[in-house]
């Protein structure tokens, strides 16, 4: 069967020249690429055929989905059903059962090496990885089975990226993110709790139309929606820079809409788009409604509490500035007890030379 | 009464330190104070009462930029550093761990700190301080790679972001790159702290130029050092 692409779909919808331009200039925006490539857009979604898309869930809470099915622009339902030829969906499935597993394996056989596979979800390595189970086997099973045939892995949501919140200590199910399952397809992590829906469709049209992953940072996420820090892109940034903080939630601060820093934000830690594309066509975003980030895009971040502070505390002193500050007075109560001890030392060295001299 | 005032005795002057490391030294300990400080005030600044961003002081941005400027001037002043290194071999007393003297030079050393002895042998400069000096770059390395690796995470294909954009993946989360950073920063002015006691100890004790060889390069010695072998190479 001649796949179609997404001009072909345009054309059998009776849809206008204009409206398939106009939709590929939104993709281009929305891809985060400059306004020069439209014309790699275009000529794309002419050719291309639409890609096959296999999205499985693991170790989750399918949040991720939750945000997916808000995208705007393109809205979710557009993608799902005219963009990409999504095969097999645990969750937006009709279908159950033998049948659909059955149909799983046939798209990957049919379509070996082309389509793109879509991961939510951490994989549990704890007892075999029997702690999350799909079709009646392992999740790591059904993960090694479809990626050893997919063009691409994306890994969405935090879960997938990194392990997620299951992964949390002391981590019983051993949930670990994706990366070693699927041997050697190129993987686009996709990170946060949950992606930015804008995002996750961003990644996958890329994918799509180019045939080819975008251009990834150091950790494996796409530099055009992960390359900015929060802290960098956001509106309050002119608050940090002057000093201008919120120290309570209830505070002047606070109600003026200043800087979160002081609250825990993890903004200056945290690559995400939080700040340039928001959330919901551009609606809000945490920092936005008042709260510190949480930094859900993080490796890690749900053992990094507390959420509310800067830094961790131990013990009774608190923070590592009030342990080492302690730790420097009680270094000069030490000092200068060891320096007392020195010179009472050289003296006796003196006075036992001295006598010694002396006794010649 | 003449004998306290005005001492007669032999001594032997020996160079040890070159000039490019001694102005790497002052240069570092400067950078090491501005830095400790401005990064103190980054991680809990104080809050300034203003009406609009735009007409204060804009407090945080600047010292900021100052910690960043002296994070720079700072690794660029290793260059005197491994200059002085290649040059003099003053400027290379690192510690010879692989060498069963050192072990016993440092048991003794730490013995008379504990007051267990009078006196330790004559050093140029004795195991245990080579060994916290040693230990001191390491610290200073660590402050260079997360530092930098997190400067540059935003750029990942510039110049910096390739010599130093692994290093916060391999820890694994920005965060704790953050808070290794920082913590390693106190690990490095007690460090300071504990340097200062024992150099004004041992100029106090000894009186042999162990504070001004770091202005003038010499040590004025009363005896042979044991290490002195390590200044013409004959000592391994």
């Amino acid at each position: 069967m001649e796949r179609e692409s997404l001009w072909d779909h345009y054309m059998k919808k009776g849809m206008s020249r204009r409206s398939f331009v106009k939709g590929c200039i939104a993709l281009t925006s929305l891809m985060g690429l400059s306004t020069d490539m439209v014309i790699k857009v275009v000529e794309a979604a002419e050719k291309t055929p639409l890609p096959v898309v296999v999205w499985i869930h693991g170790h989750e809470c399918t949040g991720c989905d939750e945000s997916f099915i808000r995208s705007g622009s393109p809205l979710a339902s557009d993608l799902v059903l005219n963009e990409i030829a999504l095969e097999y969906d645990h969750l937006l499935s009709a279908a159950c059962g033998e049948p659909f597993e059955a149909h799983l394996d046939k798209t990957i056989q049919q379509y070996k090496g082309k389509y793109i596979l879509a991961v939510e979800g951490a994989t549990c390595t704890k007892d075999n990885g029997v702690y999350c189970m799909s079709g009646g086997h392992t999740f790591s099973h059904l993960l090694q089975k479809a990626s050893a045939g997919a063009a691409a892995v994306v890994a969405y949501g935090s879960c997938a990226a990194y392990g997620g919140i299951q992964a949390a200590k002391p981590n019983p199910t051993g949930s670990s993110g994706i990366s070693q399952f699927i041997g050697n397809a190129p993987l686009v992590k996709v990170p946060g709790c949950p992606p930015i829906p804008e995002v996750m469709t961003g990644v996958i049209m890329h994918i799509a139309l180019f045939g080819s992953i975008p251009p990834l940072d150091n950790d494996g996420r796409p530099k055009q929606f992960y390359g900015n820090r929060i802290h960098d892109t956001c509106y309050r940034r002119p608050f940090f820079d002057a000093g201008m903080f919120a120290e309570t939630f209830d505070d002047k601060g606070a109600k003026a809409g200043w800087c979160l820093y002081k609250l825990g934000c993890r903004g200056p830690e945290t690559y995400n788009s939080c700040g340039n594309l928001r959330w919901f066509q551009g609606m809000s975003y945490p920092i936005q409604s008042g709260a510190p980030c949480i930094g859900c895009s993080n490796a890690n971040f749900w053992d990094e509490d507390p959420l509310l502070t800067r830094m961790p505390e131990y013990g009774p002193l608190g923070n590592v500035d009030k342990i080492g500050a302690a730790a420097a007075g009680a270094m000069a109560v030490g000092v200068a007890a060891h320096a007392v001890v020195s010179v009472a030392q050289k003296n006796m060295k003196e006075a036992k030379e001295l006598a010694e001299k002396k006794g010649e | 009464m003449a004998d306290e005032i005005m001492k007669e005795e032999p001594r032997k002057t020996y160079y040890v330190f070159s000039p490019f490391l001694r102005i790497f030294h002052w240069i570092m300990a400067i950078s090491i104070t501005v830095l400790f400080i401005t990064g103190i005030l980054i991680t809990t600044p104080w809050v300034t009462y203003s009406s609009e961003p735009t007409t204060s002081w804009m407090a945080l941005d600047w010292i900021r930029n100052i910690h960043f400027l002296f994070a720079y001037i700072f690794t660029a002043s290793f260059i005197l550093r491994i200059y002085g290194f290649i040059i003099n071999r003053g400027d290379r007393l690192f510690p010879h761990f692989w060498k069963g003297y050192f072990y016993r030079n440092t048991i003794d050393v730490a013995m008379h700190y504990s007051f267990l002895k009078f006196e330790h042998k004559p050093f140029l400069r004795n195991p245990l301080a080579r060994g916290a000096y040693a230990t001191m770059y390491v610290l200073i390395a660590i402050e260079i790679l997360t530092g930098f690796g997190i400067y540059y995470m935003t750029d990942t294909s510039s110049l910096g972001g390739m010599l130093f954009g692994w290093f916060v993946p391999l820890i694994g989360s920005e965060y704790w790159a953050h808070l290794i950073h920082h913590y390693v920063a106190w690990g490095i002015i007690l460090s300071a702290l504990g340097h200062i006691y024992m150099v004004i100890r041992a100029e106090f004790m000894e009186g042999e130029g162990e504070v001004s060889s770091m202005f003038a390069g010499t040590k004025m010695l009363r005896h042979k050092p044991f290490d002195a072998g390590h200044l013409d190479g004959t000592l391994d």
